[in-house]
């Protein structure tokens, strides 16, 4: 199945606000979708759509603080470019604290506006990459036999296979074999890269470059 | 002529008819002097006619009586005079006496004629005193009074006149009023009124007012009251035109003016002070899709310079969004300014709808709905726009205040504008906040009355001063199950531009 492609979902409900925005980010050639409120956007929101919202912090109803909340609530991953107002450093602190990408007080310079955007959207793209790539690994890592299991968290932690022998009773021959089994169920070409996918899929390495 | 007809004429007669000889001796008394005098004839003739007269009329008559049969020279004969009558019981009486020598008598023999002038005595006191208490009023009425001919010159200038204008009385005596007194830029106004008076049918009592010059060269404030005096049904002759000097109470007036209008002014300020933070993003929402569209339009022009219709569309949206800001500067800028008291002739649905951006803003940036559910055609009312929107303003932000704690969906503001039925126009904010607290009810429009922690508590008690001062009333009402409502009842105006 083709990807879908990155969309920037612009969410405001003032009217000019909303219609220039749209305006602005198709005049780069992004594609762009408009919605005049979260109570509206939410539903119709599929998560595994690639993206990044351009958020009113301040609405009626569900403010954009809330929607917030609502797609962290729901898992969502997909990155949001605050707007606020004069007033509204505290509302933006507290957005950022929960996970915002970034935020920029109205008026801004388009540049600033494309800028942050972009770097949202490629985000998103890393981090939907690495949701892959977690994906993969965590699949990889199912197939292993429980006895597999245990010599891949001995060789992370760097033990020789001598002393993962003696830990598990068994020969030293046969934790090669083992070992060589993790290695190809893994698809690791190398202890480095195995120690990285297990860090991966704790969620502490950083994106592969 | 017989004796007996002679007495007959005698005793006709309305006055009483003394007789006396050179002596005093009275000789003839006749039925009136009995009556006046309290003596019977048989008792009185051949008596001295000075037991009739006051001690002060007796001696002075023997006097007289003396002189004029001594020098023959008479100073009562032909003439008459004012005497005192004395009667039988000893009571003195006024009277006229005249007095003539009958011809051809040698020794010379005197009538008298006596008319008692008691009542006529009583009435010329009684006019005179009459007389003397007007004199008294018109000199210690704290108002001034002026008698004008109707060709303007004075002819009557009390005390407090003199003593305001600072003349003596005769040197205002006989001058043009309006040439004098009347500075000259009111001059033509005032006597054109005051000639039009005089003219005017039926004549009614006039009140104008103009200032007056004292002669130190102050100016006065005075309001007078004018009344035409009349010679006759037709003609007038003078004016009579009481003034009170209204100079302190007019600069007065205008000072307590002055100080409601700062009052008003400053807490006008507060409450725009609160809503700061809504109107500032009010007012940055157009700003930023100003700067949206044309950013997006020189990306347009220079990436795709065909795509002509979307910068169409960005400039006709850059128009828009600056009028919709300069809109809000607009309204802003009304209630900043600190303007003086101006009634007109509007709709109150346009009063309200005016109001909308500023109060959408603030309810925004506490997340409260403004529902407005506003009646058409209603009559028009006369009012201060601005202190009328300061009021809603007021009981708006009261209400948004109270639904903090609310939830989301409660979150709602309604303003309705509804005849009452009876000629009045209702307009009710209502809101389902906790409503007044049971404390409060009875001093909730009394000043520094609040329940808000940085509340100044003036904001219902300048709101229902600024309502009664449209002739109209401001009201709470507790809802069901919870909130408030606030009626605000304003008069219509009566008569055909309504």
């Amino acid at each position: 199945m083709r990807e879908p492609s990155a969309t920037v979902f612009v969410i405001d409900d003032d009217d000019a606000v909303r219609n220039s925005l749209r305006l602005l980010l198709k005049s780069v050639g992004l594609p762009v979708q408009i919605c005049a409120s979260a109570q509206q956007f939410l539903p119709s929101y599929d998560p595994r759509q690639p993206g990044c919202l351009v958020l009113d912090i301040r609405m009626p109803g569900m403010s954009g603080l809330e929607l917030q909340q609502q797609l962290n609530v729901r898992g969502a991953i997909i990155p949001v470019v605050f707007i606020t107002g004069h007033g509204d450093i505290p509302m933006a602190v507290e957005a950022m604290q929960h996970g915002a990408f970034d935020f920029l007080q109205k008026p801004f310079r388009d540049q600033d506006l494309i800028d942050r955007v972009q770097r949202a959207l490629e985000r998103d793209a890393a981090n939907r990459a690495q949701l892959k790539e977690t994906e993969r690994i965590r699949s990889r890592l199912e197939s292993l036999t429980p006895r597999e299991r245990e010599v891949l968290e001995l060789v992370t932690l760097g033990k020789a296979n001598k002393v993962m022998a003696h830990e598990l009773g068994v020969s030293q021959r046969t934790v090669e074999i083992h070992r060589a089994r993790v290695m190809e169920k893994m698809a690791a070409h190398s202890l480095a890269q195995l120690v990285r996918m297990m860090l991966t899929l704790r969620g502490s390495a950083p994106a592969p470059p | 002529m017989p004796s007996s007809e002679l007495q007959a004429v005698l005793d006709a007669a309305v006055d009483a008819i003394i007789l006396i000889d050179h002596g005093g001796c009275v000789q003839v008394f006749n039925r009136a002097a009995e009556r006046l005098f309290g003596y019977t004839a048989q008792h009185i003739l051949g008596r001295n006619v000075s037991m009739l007269m006051s001690e002060r009329d007796r001696d002075q008559h023997d006097a007289y009586m003396e002189r004029y049969l001594r020098t023959n020279v008479a100073h009562i004969i032909g003439i008459g005079r004012e005497i005192q009558g004395r009667r039988k019981d000893g009571s003195v009486f006024p009277a006229f006496l005249s007095v003539g020598r009958i011809a051809g008598s040698d020794p010379p023999r005197f009538v008298g004629f006596i008319h008692d002038i008691t009542l006529r005595m009583q009435a010329l006191a009684a006019v005179q005193r009459e007389r003397d208490r007007a004199n008294r009023y018109l000199e210690a009425a704290q108002t001034m009074l002026v008698a004008l001919e109707l060709n303007h010159r004075v002819t009557l200038v009390n005390r407090k006149g003199c003593e305001v204008l600072g003349y003596e009385e005769e040197a205002l005596l006989g001058v043009d009023w309006f040439e004098t007194i009347v500075p000259a830029e009111q001059r033509a106004t005032a006597m054109r009124e005051f000639d039009a008076l005089a003219q005017r049918e039926p004549r009614l009592p006039y009140h104008c007012e103009y200032a007056v010059l004292t002669r130190s060269g102050m100016r006065r404030q005075i309001a007078w009251r004018c009344v035409v005096i009349e010679a006759s049904k037709e003609t007038a002759t003078r004016v009579l035109c009481s003034g009170d000097d209204v100079t302190d109470a007019r600069s007065a007036e205008a000072e307590a003016r002055e100080a409601r209008e700062r009052m008003l002014h400053v807490s006008r300020l507060a409450t725009l002070g609160e809503m700061a933070s809504g109107i500032s993003h009010e007012l940055n929402q157009p700003l930023a899709a100003i700067a949206n569209y044309a950013q997006a339009s020189r990306r347009l022009l220079s990436t795709a310079p065909t795509a002509l219709t979307d910068v169409d569309e960005a400039l006709e949206q850059i128009a828009a969004q600056a009028l919709r800001a300069g809109e809000i500067i607009r309204r802003l800028r009304s209630l900043v300014r600190n303007h003086a008291t101006d009634r007109e002739l509007a709709s109150i649905n346009d009063v309200i709808e005016e109001l909308g951006s500023l109060a959408r803003a603030d309810a925004r940036a506490s997340d409260v709905r403004i529902v407005l559910d506003l009646r058409p055609d209603l009559p028009r009312l006369r009012l201060d726009r601005i202190q009328i929107q300061q009021v809603l303003l007021n009981l708006l932000r009261n209400s948004i205040d109270a639904l903090e704690a609310s939830p989301p969906e409660r979150k709602e503001v309604v303003i309705r504008t509804e005849p009452d039925g009876i000629g009045d126009i209702l307009i009710t904010v209502t809101d389902t906040g906790p409503g007044v607290p049971d404390e409060l009810l009875q001093r909730l429009f009394m000043p520094f009355v609040t329940s808000k922690i940085d509340g100044t508590g003036l904001g219902l008690a300048i709101s229902r001063t600024i309502v009664e001062a449209h002739g109209g009333r401001l009201d709470h009402k507790a809802n069901t199950p919870s909130g408030a409502t606030f009626i605000v009842k304003l008069p219509a105006e009566q008569g055909p531009e309504a």
